[in-house]
């Protein structure tokens, strides 16, 4: 969960600034964050990733206040979040497979782990067979799953995007979107920072607008009352499910038929 | 294993920059490790001279044959506290004098030409009455003046002194210049691998993990300096020996017995500023980078 407690973050330039930002995303939410640049919107990330510290007020993620953590608990608040940016920053030297590794490899885990883990997020992202490329033999809508990759091999609970679509096609876009989509219908809360609009459109999430540094849009009522018509819809799914199994099937326990149905849905 | 790895690759991106910390340290760790040794084998002369109670007897330039020479001998046999007389003939230090310094000089200084004086060498028995046994010495006709090998006892602890004087503060000021160029160097390559240390925070590394290659690529140039120092002094001992023993003849130190503290001084002495310069300048880009992660 990520909170903000009216938070300021004032700059010397003057520029990027954000003012007085009330904001309680819950896990497992989809948010877009658009505005126009220069509105304060990297500032958000910036912060969630205590890249930098507000002047006033609380940044609080996964209950644990920013503005209070130490520096050199810095990396392990990271551990938990993948970021995705809008250049992708793969380091051409190393093939799609290590690209990815490195991210596990810096954070000191083990090679079988890494070995393990790496192909099956690149499968994830439909990459695998690409594994021994080089990025710059890959094109932009690759070279952003394989940045998705990265940001995903450490199991992050959050997942930040930049402008994941800044530098590729429409459509190639579109395909990060749903694997965006994809990542958070198994339960990551995922942001996405954009100003594609027809993105926004297609895709359903929360979205929050940002404008000097104030948020003077939030979809978040909207969203939950869609989010709990389709909990609803799926929960129905789950009984009719149960319903029938029992009919069919009577001798057979509950909870292994709801643990069924859950591993259906995935 | 992947630690290292880093650290050599990181040598490689920036050749010119580690042959020039490598050249740095090497000169030094040479400059250090003759100071050393010469302090040490100065040190083991001002032994040996000091120890030896030899004085030497000139006598007056107007003594030249050896038969006038051999009557003061006797004089000097007789006198108490007088242990050995050895008698060295103007001759014999001529001769000495033409082996050591070449032929040309010394060509037309012979015989009557000579114009050194013939020397006895005496030994004391009771060294504690040194004082009264030269002012017999010097009470005897034809003894021009005694010449006492604490004086040069004296003059190399002076030389001595003044060379680890000098040489600690240029071991100082070299140690110094070190320490800046291989941070610098550190620096480079972090310079050259930024995006890829801005990807590791990114990520979650730890400082410590992002640190560690490039400390190790200081210690490994530390460490090849090392090796490399170790054997040019092996072949610059000999100059200084044969230096040295232009001022006096001695048993210089072999150069094998101070090998291995030679060997173990440079390497872990270079290892530790390379240790050090890395830690420096990575510790001042990780401040920095702290704020540059996304690079927005």
């Amino acid at each position: 969960m990520i909170e903000f407690i009216g938070v300021s973050k004032a700059f010397p330039e003057g520029n990027h600034a954000v003012e007085n930002i009330n904001l309680k995303i819950e896990d497992g939410e989809f948010v877009f964050i658009v505005g126009p640049s220069g509105a304060g919107k990297s500032t958000m990330l910036k912060l969630i990733m205590r890249e930098e510290v507000p002047s006033s007020g609380k940044v609080i993620v996964n209950g644990r206040d920013l503005t209070k953590m130490k520096r050199r608990q810095v990396p392990y608040l990271r551990r938990t979040m993948g970021i995705v940016f809008q250049d992708f920053r793969l380091i051409d030297k190393m093939t799609v497979f290590e690209n990815v590794a490195f991210a596990m490899r810096v954070i000191g885990a083990k090679q079988s782990e890494i070995k393990k883990r790496v192909m099956a997020v690149l499968d994830l992202v439909g990459l695998e067979e690409m594994a021994s490329r080089h990025p710059s033999e890959l094109s932009g809508g690759e070279q952003q799953r394989v940045s998705l990759a990265r940001a995903l091999v450490n199991k992050p609970s959050l997942i930040i995007a930049d402008e994941p679509t800044g530098n590729i096609d429409p459509k190639r876009s579109y395909e990060i979107m749903k694997i965006l989509k994809e990542i958070n219908k198994m339960g990551t809360t995922v942001l996405v920072v954009t100003h594609e609009h027809t993105l926004v459109n297609q895709i359903p999430g929360r979205v929050i607008v940002l404008k000097d540094g104030e948020i003077v849009k939030d979809t978040a009522q909207e969203y939950y009352a869609q989010r709990e018509k389709e909990e609803r819809k799926s929960q129905a799914e789950i009984s009719r499910f149960e319903e029938s199994a029992d009919t069919q099937q009577e001798n057979i326990g509950a909870d292994e038929e709801i643990n069924g149905s859950e591993e259906n849905e995935n | 294993m992947y630690f290292l790895k880093e650290g050599l690759k990181n040598m490689t991106h920036n050749r010119m920059m580690t042959l020039a910390s490598i050249g740095v340290l090497i000169a030094g760790m040479l400059l250090t490790g003759t100071a050393a040794l010469f302090s040490m084998n100065v040190k083991l002369m001002i032994e040996e001279v000091g120890d030896s109670n030899v004085t030497s007897v000139y006598l007056k330039d107007d003594i030249k044959s050896e038969e006038d020479a051999m009557v003061i001998g006797e004089e000097l046999n007789k006198l108490g506290n007088v242990s050995t007389v050895e008698f060295y003939s103007r001759d014999e230090a001529i001769k000495e004098y033409r082996e050591a310094l070449g032929e040309e000089v010394f060509a037309n200084m012979q015989g009557d030409n000579n114009p050194l004086p013939h020397v006895f060498k005496i030994t004391l028995s009771d060294i504690s009455k040194y004082e009264e046994t030269m002012a017999q010495v010097m009470s005897i006709d034809g003894v021009d003046s005694v010449g006492n090998r604490s004086e040069v006892a004296g003059k190399l602890t002076d030389l001595n002194e003044t060379v680890t004087n000098l040489s600690f503060w240029i071991v100082i000021a070299l140690g110094l210049i070190s320490l800046f160029v291989i941070s610098n160097t550190i620096r480079m390559s972090m310079y050259s691998r930024r995006f890829e240390i801005s990807i590791m925070k990114s990520v979650g590394a730890t400082n410590s993990f992002v640190r560690i290659p490039f400390i190790i690529e200081g210690m490994v140039i530390g460490f090849i300096s090392g090796i490399i120092a170790s054997v040019i002094m092996y072949f610059l001992y000999d100059v200084l020996v044969s230096a040295l023993n232009n001022i006096f003849v001695l048993n210089a130190i072999p150069f094998m017995s101070v090998l291995v503290y030679i060997i173990v001084g440079f390497i872990v002495a270079g290892m530790a500023i390379g240790a050090v310069g890395g830690a420096i300048s990575i510790r001042k880009h990780l401040k920095k980078e702290g704020k540059e992660v996304l690079n927005w």
